[in-house]
């Protein structure tokens, strides 16, 4: 892989985060009344004397720029996201802290699941293509890109929880229970986390195969295919060895690409089933209009996905000699 | 380019008009074009004339059921937790889903066309900045931006109960959002397709005879990309629609103008899926589904219709 490149994507990434940065920065300062007054937001008895102290504390006499901004993004870079103003006295980033397990578990696992099962029936419908697994495939695949994620979650949690009460219908750990041993706590924490994964892997599940199937044709037309067919090599080796290999390379940068769409569906998701993590962490803030767990929240998310489309673009540079230049 | 490419040099005004048309009889000829214009003229009609089918919008105090009632003669669609009829609901509530999607589309086409054009016609500098910002918003997660663009442009704006042509401050600033946020594709097919027609001789000629940029980007320029902005903004549309019921359902809609999206918040905060309450979500659910499927059936139908690029491989 050539500096060039490797400099390239480093930088682009680069560019990105300061921007989301930048933005975050320009977006506090855009809120109505002074920074001041929104810092002290609901504090009673503040007399000029409190506001020139907070003004002097946070650094709202000096210049906006240069001064305001080299320390917002020094603090930015140092992991300083500022206080959270409904839980008073905790920091932001201690607070995205607590949020940030539960959505890497159930979002991890979905990507995981909807990625071997997306790729799995895209390649099958495509190289098996007007079969009866691709039409009946494809329509699903469909449907399913046109479905909201939380839809799907709500019908799943009142066909699987309320009607055939298979699954409890909300949060992460039943509330109050006390467990004899680990694995009790691990079985009941299984049992919250299966209608959450199924809503995200099926929903993720249809756009994976949809680019995976049309990879596959596309691939499949190829002349080195048809080199291989015509050396008489057996359609099933041509598919593993020939095609798939291929075929699957456009996957890896949409996987990376798809991750901002996946935040959103992450949101939504958690909300219906009561997941605590990031998604109702965002919904709670929103509602109690807690701007800086807001902005942590959009700088973590932003720079998770800016990081995995740099990782996804490396790993492309490796895969495929011909976009190292 | 043969005779595919005839048809995308710019022919004389009379004979557009001829195209269109032509474009529209081989849409419908698709059997998944056919069925997105109908799903979409059924919804249009709704949209445009709610009151025609089910009467005014009920509210809490017109409401005329019972509380939660399943679907019956009286309320095929049942009732929610103020006594309204789902029916009622559901088919006002296109009018606000298709109305902010319309919309939405139009801030985002603009936007995207506009950045676009300027961005593969005056290229350089200016191409290089503008590609820069449009390619950050390709990569950041665009939905999470307008969660936190919208609570701080309505505390902006102040009055969340004035009207603008009859839709409430509160979705015309979802409209702003979602334009601002999702305008980025757009520009990028229009970039790619505005630097091809450039270098052509019908440009040269413009030049040659004194026009400035500005008119041949307006007269030349645009009218050349308008069928590929036309698929585009149906494949925008469907995004449109799915982003204003997200953010509706995080609780940034408008309860007194009632999307589907809102219509979905409000059964999920009584726990409509809990209680069994299975009429209150299915009804706005399936539209919204119907309505995005057929968008992105007819968008991705028009994209092999009209774009250069897919032409011939369908």
């Amino acid at each position: 892989m050539s500096g060039s490149y490797l400099a390239r994507r480093f930088g682009s990434a680069l560019f990105t985060i300061a921007l989301i940065i930048l933005i975050n920065f320009v977006l506090f300062r855009a809120l109505p009344g002074s920074p001041e007054r929104v810092i002290l937001r609901g504090t009673p008895n503040v007399t000029p004397a409190v506001l020139a102290a907070a003004r002097e504390r946070w650094g709202l006499n000096d210049p906006v720029f240069p001064d305001q901004f080299v320390a917002f993004v020094g603090a930015t870079v140092s992991g300083d996201l500022g206080y959270s103003f409904i839980a008073r006295g905790q920091t932001v980033s201690g607070v995205l802290a607590q949020r940030i397990w539960p959505t890497v578990i159930l979002f991890g696992l979905g990507e995981f699941v909807a990625i071997v099962l997306g790729l799995a029936l895209g390649a099958y419908s495509g190289w098996r293509r007007g079969g009866p697994i691709d039409v009946v495939g494809n329509g699903l695949s469909l449907i399913l890109y046109s479905t909201p994620y939380f839809l799907l979650g709500m019908a799943l949690l009142l066909v699987f929880a309320t009607g055939l009460r298979w699954f409890p219908t909300f949060g992460m750990l039943t509330v109050g229970a006390v467990y004899p041993d680990i694995w009790a706590r691990l079985a009941d924490f299984g049992a919250h986390l299966v209608l959450p994964l199924a809503t995200v892997g099926l929903g993720l599940v249809g756009q994976y195969a949809i680019v995976m199937r049309s990879s596959i044709v596309e691939t499949l037309s190829e002349d080195y295919v048809t080199t291989a067919r015509g050396m008489g090599l057996r359609e099933g080796r041509i598919l593993r060895h020939h095609a798939l290999p291929n075929a699957l390379l456009p996957t890896v940068s949409l996987v990376a690409i798809n991750l901002g769409y996946v935040v959103a569906g992450a949101i939504t998701v958690e909300i219906v089933f009561n997941w605590p993590g990031l998604g109702t962490l965002t919904v709670e803030a929103l509602t109690a209009r807690d701007y800086p767990v807001l902005q942590g929240v959009f700088l973590l998310l932003s720079v998770s996905v800016v990081l995995a489309n740099l990782l996804a673009d490396l790993i492309y540079g490796v895969l495929d000699p011909r976009v190292r230049t | 380019m043969t005779a595919a490419g005839a048809s995308w040099s710019p022919p004389v005004p009379v004979r557009r008009r001829a195209g269109r048309m032509d474009l529209l009889v081989r849409l419908v000829r698709r059997p998944e074009g056919a069925f997105g214009v109908l799903i979409l003229t059924v919804f249009g009609l709704l949209a445009i004339a709610p009151e025609l089918f089910v009467g005014p919008l009920q509210t809490a105090v017109t409401a005329p059921g019972t509380r939660l009632s399943p679907p019956s003669a009286a309320f095929p669609l049942g009732t929610d937790e103020l006594r309204r009829d789902m029916l009622n609901l559901t088919v006002h509530g296109a009018r606000v889903s298709m109305a902010i999607g319309l919309l939405a589309t139009l801030v985002t086409v603009l936007i995207g066309a506009t950045v676009g054009i300027v961005s593969g016609f005056v290229g350089g500098r200016t191409d290089a900045i503008l590609m820069r910002i449009t390619d950050f918003f390709l990569v950041i997660p665009t939905f999470v931006l307008a969660l936190i663009l919208t609570p701080i442009i309505r505390d902006l704006v102040g009055s969340a109960s004035t009207e603008v042509l009859g839709i409430r401050m509160t979705l015309i600033v979802i409209v702003i959002v979602i334009g601002i946020t999702s305008w980025s594709s757009t520009a990028r097919i229009i970039r790619s397709q505005t630097l091809s027609l450039k270098e052509r001789a019908f440009v040269d000629r413009a030049r040659v005879i004194g026009a400035g940029s500005g008119h041949i980007m307006r007269r030349h320029i645009l009218p050349n990309v308008i069928n590929l902005i036309v698929a585009n903004s149906v494949l925008v549309f469907a995004g449109a629609v799915l982003t204003e019921t997200t953010l509706s359902f995080v609780g940034l809609g408008d309860p007194f103008q009632p999307s589907w999206g809102q219509l979905l918040e409000a059964a999920r905060s009584v726990g409509a899926p809990g209680l069994g309450a299975w009429w209150y979500f299915l009804p706005p659910g399936v539209c919204i589904v119907l309505v995005v499927f057929a968008f992105t059936l007819v968008g991705g139908a028009l994209d092999d219709l009209l774009n250069p690029k897919r032409r011939g491989r369908a």
